[in-house]
């Protein structure tokens, strides 16, 4: 998705001004939204800001999932309706909404998680489609199960008034709650988008892969995620249903309903915190004034008017009113500092290392033990029986012919791919020997690796895909965003910190990669052809780099092409021919191997070469 | 045993409707790849159309075909080419699928500004009248329904098999940069697969006009059904659509009958969700689409 609005950190000085500037803005909108309805003090004035307020905090709420998360669901109505039910039911046995909004609350976050677990593996439409049907189904229920819910004759609450019963003869006093439930609906979206928690729904929309790589539980957030954002509309739907006194399960779980809470978030900029407000201000008041004034005359008015407004933001504007007024108040940078698009040098002391040997001082024991690994994909055997060790402190060159398996068994020790028998044994921090059985478990016992073909987080800016990475070791923003700062700068993408990860060159993308990587400090580094793509002087840094990352005690596994990186890198080197492991030792040693050089250049050339 | 062979027959029969507004549902997801939200608009504009024909003119709703037909053929082509041509760079889902959201939400209250909130009666000709097929009893209408199915399943998989035209279609299908690569005009041959689906709607709408009443609302009545046949059928595929509108006929008719027709659009749904989940390439799906997962 091409909308992320955390660029404008704290302490980013042009940042600065521009998100004060927007903090006033919002805070004079916010404020216009409870003053205005109670100076008027117009009953019909009063129901439009309360709808306002109603639909802005409903859409915030729906961006949590539909739009940090990326899980478009045309089905929050069901939420909604959960509340309302569940708080109107326990109004009428004599419990307060005050009360039943947190039991609304609780049915529909678990009705939310329960639902959307295995959901997760359905992509784009077919996510939409199913939040769908979970709706129908609800809406079916409710109708059928009418003891509880009355079914199509719907509820009545009795009549009684007063702040225990949040019903009220005058508007203002329902306002005032609206309002009161906006601005807990915006802070929490507030918080959760700066929050780790943020970063990692964000990455996981972007890049489901690369986010488990660095160690995001991608389930986890995401059901964090669908719990608070339908918790927050249930809440919302017991209001409501006090609001409107009737509640029925066409007007509770209507599709129609739904797509209206989706739609402000579009018009206002899916993924951002105050946009689903403002589509909400700018357009429940040309409806509702729309459907008061034309009445029954115009029916389907609204709703007409409602589609194309989608038809016209999705063409013209698909990153709504936010993306606009963003390219309107950021500050064009200052043209004596022009823009730079030039990564700069990898900083890494250029050293006389220690010549590569097996037997090198400073290698420890064993950190990682693999034990005949297997793995079939159909009847092709991708790997036989493949046996090795990685030593503390030890750079291991992985190489072999295309196809050899070496990338599958990357995705094998990494917990990627399952294996079909053998194991792969950590060595945690604690010193004893774990058998990790997912990404963010090996991620946890500090493990990181990087892809072959690149996997940035699109949307994000370089500095916040390093700080997914950084995330990992930090847990507030504030040392996650200087972690990654300083590894920006050591990987020599200190100028490019700001750029979009998506304008970056293939060389700017790779340092990208191992600089979240870097930022996550693993104990064990897996890199897959990092030096594919990058010139001749940025190979030798990258070897430096290598090598300094080495002596800070990090033991690495580098698939590698460049031999001249392999060779002067690895302590060892093991050669990977068909699925087996068909050499390994010394760098010099296994590079004049007659069977190492068969499978490179056939058998003709090794016979010929003997 | 006879309720049992009726509710088998209504079943199929109700199949044969299913199948017959699935299927250019089915062929745009295949070839175009976008879910088309706005499809049963799309069926409530064809009903509309009918109703207009038949009433105005006075003809067999049948007729009313030649111009049905081709109506909407250019109002998917047109769809294709306004709509979601612009859209097809897009990197997100979200922009796609709110485009047909908002194509149907117009159409539909559209249809409800212009018509009123009435329903509207096609004349039925006599295609309401039963006939009787040994033990159990059928609608005229619907037993045409049942075979225009067949005849539309088998006529697109001629003309895709067979035709210059089709194997460009399936080319595209299979892999868009490729057949652009070999000279196929990828943006045509869109628009042309977006109209084919509508056309295919339009031929479905002038059947059911005279056998359902048209209303604003009844293309969300008909296409969520619409969805849960073509995932069912395992998406992109036509026989796969036409058989898993037998099973959800069938499966409907059944659960109307023995758990109740209240709740009958619950299991329908809860099968669906059981399948998207569980076997998201659809009971028959032998080629696995998986476009649609991780």
């Amino acid at each position: 998705m091409s909308h992320s609005d955390i660029s404008a950190g704290p302490d980013t000085s042009p940042g600065q001004a521009h998100s004060r500037r927007g903090a006033i803005a919002l805070a004079g909108l916010l404020a216009a939204l409870l003053v205005i309805p109670l100076v008027i003090d117009n009953a019909f004035v009063s129901h439009i800001f309360i709808t306002i307020c109603l639909f802005a905090a409903l859409s915030t709420a729906w961006n949590i999932v539909g739009g940090f998360a990326g899980q478009m669901s045309l089905g929050h109505a069901m939420f909604y309706g959960i509340g309302a039910y569940v708080g109107m039911i326990l109004f009428q046995i004599g419990i307060s909404p005050w009360l039943g909004m947190f039991a609304g609350a609780a049915v529909a976050a678990l009705v939310g998680m329960v639902i959307s677990y295995p959901c997760f593996r359905l992509k784009g439409p077919f996510f939409t489609l199913a939040s769908i049907a979970f709706l129908e189904v609800m809406r079916v229920l409710a109708l059928q199960f009418t003891s509880v819910t009355g079914g199509a004759t719907g509820m009545m609450i009795d009549l009684r008034l007063g702040w225990t019963w949040m019903v009220f003869r005058e508007r203002w006093p329902s306002l005032l709650i609206v309002f009161g439930m906006l601005l807990i609906t915006l802070a929490v979206a507030w918080a959760i988008r700066r929050s780790r928690l943020g970063f990692h729904l964000v990455a996981t929309r972007e890049r489901e892969s690369a986010a488990k790589a660095a160690g995001v539980r991608t389930v986890r957030v995401r059901l964090i995620a669908v719990a608070i954002s339908s918790a927050l509309c249930a809440m919302l739907g017991t209001f409501h249903a006090m609001y409107l006194t009737f509640i029925e399960p066409a007007a509770m779980f209507s599709l129609v309903f739904s797509i209206q809470i989706a739609m402000f978030a579009l018009i206002g900029g899916i993924g951002t915190v105050t946009g689903p407000l403002l589509g909400a201000v700018l357009l429940v008041p040309i409806t509702e004034w729309a459907r008061a004034s034309l009445g029954s005359s115009a029916l389907g008015l609204h709703g007409f008017v409602y589609g194309m407004v989608l038809i016209m933001f999705v063409l013209f504007m698909p990153n709504g009113i936010m993306s606009v007024i963003k390219r309107f108040i950021t500050p064009k940078p200052p043209t004596d500092e022009p823009t730079t698009t030039e990564t700069g040098p990898i900083s890494a002391p250029a050293k006389a290392a220690e010549a590569p040997s097996p037997d090198r001082a400073g290698i420890g024991s064993d950190i990682l033990r693999v034990e005949g690994l297997n793995k079939n994909f159909g009847g092709l055997a991708v790997t036989r029986d493949v046996n090795f060790t990685l030593r503390e402190g030890e750079i291991l060159g992985m190489i072999g012919p295309n196809g050899a398996g070496k990338t599958t068994v990357f995705n094998m020790i990494s917990g990627f791919l399952a294996q079909d028998s053998g194991t792969v044994s950590l060595r945690g921090p604690d010193g004893q020997f774990h058998q990790p059985n997912n990404p963010a478990d090996f991620a946890a016992l500090g493990l990181g690796r990087t892809f072959q073909i690149v996997q940035p987080f699109a949307a994000m800016s370089v500095e916040e895909n390093i700080m997914v990475g950084a995330f990992h070791r930090h847990h507030d923003e504030k040392n996650a965003r200087e972690a990654a700062r300083q590894t920006a700068w050591k990987m020599g993408l200190g100028p490019l910190l700001q750029a979009e990860a998506r304008g970056l060159t293939i060389g700017g993308l790779k340092r990208l990669e191992v600089a979240r990587v870097m930022a996550m400090e693993p104990r064990v580094l897996l890199l897959d052809e990092v030096m594919a793509g990058i010139n001749q002087t940025d190979v030798r840094r990258a070897i430096d780099l290598m090598l300094s990352i080495r002596d800070g005690g990090v033991s690495i596994i580098a698939i590698e092409h460049v031999m001249q990186a392999v060779m002067s890198l690895s302590d060892r080197v093991i050669v990977l021919a068909s699925g087996e492991v068909i050499a390994q030792g010394r760098p010099q040693d296994v590079v004049r191997d007659p069977q190492v050089i068969e499978a490179y250049l056939g058998k003709e050339f090794a016979d010929a070469h003997a | 045993m006879t309720t049992f062979l009726q509710i088998i027959t209504n079943g199929l029969m109700l199949g044969g409707l299913f199948a017959i507004v699935a299927i250019g549902l089915t062929l745009i997801f295949g070839i175009v790849k976008v879910v088309n939200f706005a499809h049963g608009e799309f069926l409530m504009v064809g009903m509309f159309l009918t109703w207009m024909i038949t009433t105005r003119m006075g003809l067999h709703p049948f007729a009313s075909v030649i111009l049905v037909v081709p109506a909407m053929f250019v109002l998917g082509a047109l769809t294709q080419r306004l709509l979601i041509q612009p859209l097809m760079g897009a990197e997100d889902d979200h922009v796609q699928i709110f485009a047909t959201v908002g194509l149907s939400t117009a159409l539909m209250n559209l249809a409800l500004l212009t018509y009123g909130a009435d329903i509207a009666n096609t004349p039925t000709f006599g295609l309401r009248a039963p006939i009787e097929l040994g033990p159990v009893r059928i609608l005229t209408g619907q037993l045409y329904i049942f075979l225009a199915a067949i005849a539309l399943v088998i006529a697109l998989q001629l003309f895709l098999k067979n035709s210059q035209t089709g194997r460009a279609i399936r080319a595209v299908a299979q892999h868009r940069v490729a057949a652009e690569l070999m000279g196929v005009n990828v943006p045509r041959i869109y628009i042309l697969s977006f109209g084919l689906g509508a056309a295919c709607v339009g031929l479905a709408a002038v059947l059911i006009a005279p056998l359902y009443p048209t209303s604003s609302n009844i293309g969300t009545y008909f296409v969520l059904t619409a969805f849960v046949v073509v995932v069912l059928g395992g998406l992109g595929s036509i026989p796969g659509a036409f058989f898993g509108a037998m099973v959800i006929g069938i499966v409907d008719s059944a659960a109307g009958y023995y758990i109740g027709s209240g709740l009958r659009e619950a299991v329908v749904f809860g099968l669906f969700l059981v399948i998207l989940i569980l076997r998201p390439s659809g009971l028959f799906g032998k080629r696995m689409t998986l476009s649609h997962l991780s």
